[in-house]
């Protein structure tokens, strides 16, 4: 850290904060793999449930298909948010009764 | 992701991880893209070249999946735009 700009959480102009980066990148990478589930999930879903075997009659987007990856998206994040708390739930609960609860 | 924390240099920086992972990204798009569309599309195996329909097939899926992940990232972009506004 430079001491000529003094502290605060205004950074360097010039050096790189490597925590930062990683943090970002981790963030990223999260970000991105969870988009990649979800495309995969709903094309499952809505489009090709049998991936071996599907017959795709046009390029488009049926009308049918279009509806079911909105509400397959929406579901998605619900489902992503529920286990999200479930999960912090049972880490509180975990914490706070030791190692000896359940 | 709150890019006001960094400063010029790690800007560039994240630019050009962004890109590599672009590319990478990309790089997976298309060989998950012509697996998928084997798997579903190639039935035939009485000969070595794709029939017409197995073609026809293999445009629609490529098309198909292709407009499916530009909605869902439509949607995608929608959720996380609500998100930062519900903080």
């Amino acid at each position: 850290m430079s001491f000529l700009f003094g502290g605060g959480n205004r950074s360097v102009e010039g050096s790189v904060d490597p925590a930062k980066i990683e943090m970002a990148v981790a963030e990223l990478d999260m970000i991105t793999d969870v988009f990649n589930r979800l495309v995969n999930s709903c094309h499952t879903k809505c489009i090709a449930s049998t991936p071996n075997n599907h017959r795709y009659v046009e390029g488009d987007l049926l009308k049918g298909e279009s509806v079911c990856i909105d509400r397959c998206t929406a579901k998605f994040f619900e489902v992503n948010k529920k286990v999200g708390e479930r999960m912090s739930a049972m880490g509180s609960a975990a914490q706070a009764s030791g190692s000896f609860g359940r | 992701m709150d890019f006001s924390q960094f400063n010029g240099t790690e800007q560039a920086h994240m630019t050009k991880v962004i890109e590599k992972k672009q590319m990478q990204d990309f790089m997976r798009l298309y060989s998950g893209l012509v697996e998928r569309c084997f798997n579903s599309c190639a039935q035939d195996f009485t000969s070595k070249a794709l029939t017409t329909n197995e073609s026809t097939c293999v445009q629609n899926c490529t098309d198909k999946f292709l407009k499916h992940s530009e909605r869902v990232g439509a949607r995608f972009a929608e959720h996380n735009a609500e998100q930062m506004q519900g903080k």
